[in-house]
């Protein structure tokens, strides 16, 4: 697959699973702008990773402000927010990647030859603005109303 | 009659999406009984009445897939309907369940809607809990 046709498709993905699981309208930027500068405030980042292997092998990923995570667990929950506990945080942000990666090779890959492997959570202190930079792969950045995202693809 | 609904899925957050989409949905529901993987799972087969599994497909220690084949050996299990919930969307993956054995394929992110669908297609009764039935069998014996 090309990289536009995967890029338009990871677009794709992360605009349905936002939307229909989190409630969260969002905007794809078209832009060329580093992770670095995208997250370029004092916010605490965290995130996950989710590896895949077939015809070519690599990860997804996710990055998304620490602060955002308590409302979008508690959209996703339907829960108050008060009562959202750390575990649950981590396994949203998880989950969010994990039907993220799942729904875009549902949109290219017909034959079932890419397998997914476990989600794993990624803490704050591993997301510092010199990580960002050591990222790889390529990027989409999203807008929500109040919030700025990232999701990634990095093939090895 | 009350169902017992067995949802398995790694996943806490969205086994208590699935848990309040069928708490909500209006059907006869009984016991809704959790497992984290394919292995769980066969443990609370073995020791409760299920009526429908919902399960995820990409899980540690016994996946979803796997936990159909497992039930398939079993004379008792085999007969419970399977439904896969799951972002593994391929036709490739929906046609490998559909051969081993599973009832129904939704796949994530699904509308709370195709979950009520399902239950409704597998227990054959609608939102009020009223089963669903053939004209042919009122006033049989049954």
């Amino acid at each position: 697959m090309d990289r536009e046709t995967m890029m338009k498709t990871m677009r794709e993905a992360t605009s349905n699973v936002l939307e229909t699981m989190f409630y969260q309208p969002v905007q794809i930027r078209d832009t060329n702008c580093s992770l670095q500068k995208w997250f370029s405030g004092k916010q605490f980042l965290v995130g996950a990773t989710l590896s895949f292997n077939g015809p070519s092998a690599g990860s997804f990923y996710l990055l998304l402000p620490a602060t955002m995570v308590t409302g979008i667990t508690a959209n996703f929950l339907g829960i108050e927010e008060e009562k959202i506990n750390e575990e649950q945080k981590k396994d949203t942000v998880k989950e969010s990647l994990n039907m993220i990666g799942g729904h875009m090779l549902s949109l290219f890959d017909t034959e079932g030859a890419f397998k997914l492997g476990i989600p794993e959570f990624i803490e704050e202190n591993d997301l510092t603005k010199d990580k960002l930079g050591g990222l790889k792969g390529d990027a989409i950045l999203i807008e929500t109303e109040e919030n700025r995202l990232a999701a990634g693809i990095v093939i090895e | 009659m009350a169902f017992n609904v067995l949802i398995v899925d790694d996943s806490s957050s969205m086994r208590a999406i699935v848990r309040k989409i069928i708490k909500v949905s209006g059907f006869n529901i009984g016991e809704l009984l959790e497992a984290a993987d394919g292995k769980e799972a066969i443990k609370v087969l073995m020791d409760k009445w299920v009526d429908l599994v919902l399960t995820d497909i990409n899980m540690p220690n016994m996946n979803g897939l796997e936990l159909i084949s497992e039930m398939k050996k079993d004379e008792m299990l085999k007969l419970i309907p399977v439904v896969m919930v799951t972002t593994e969307g391929s036709e490739k993956r929906i046609q490998e369940s559909m051969e081993l054995g599973a009832s129904g394929y939704i796949k994530k992110p699904f509308l709370p809607e195709e979950i009520k669908r399902t239950l409704s297609a597998i227990m054959g009764e609608d939102e009020d809990g009223q089963r669903d039935y053939d004209e042919d069998d009122e006033g049989s014996d049954f």
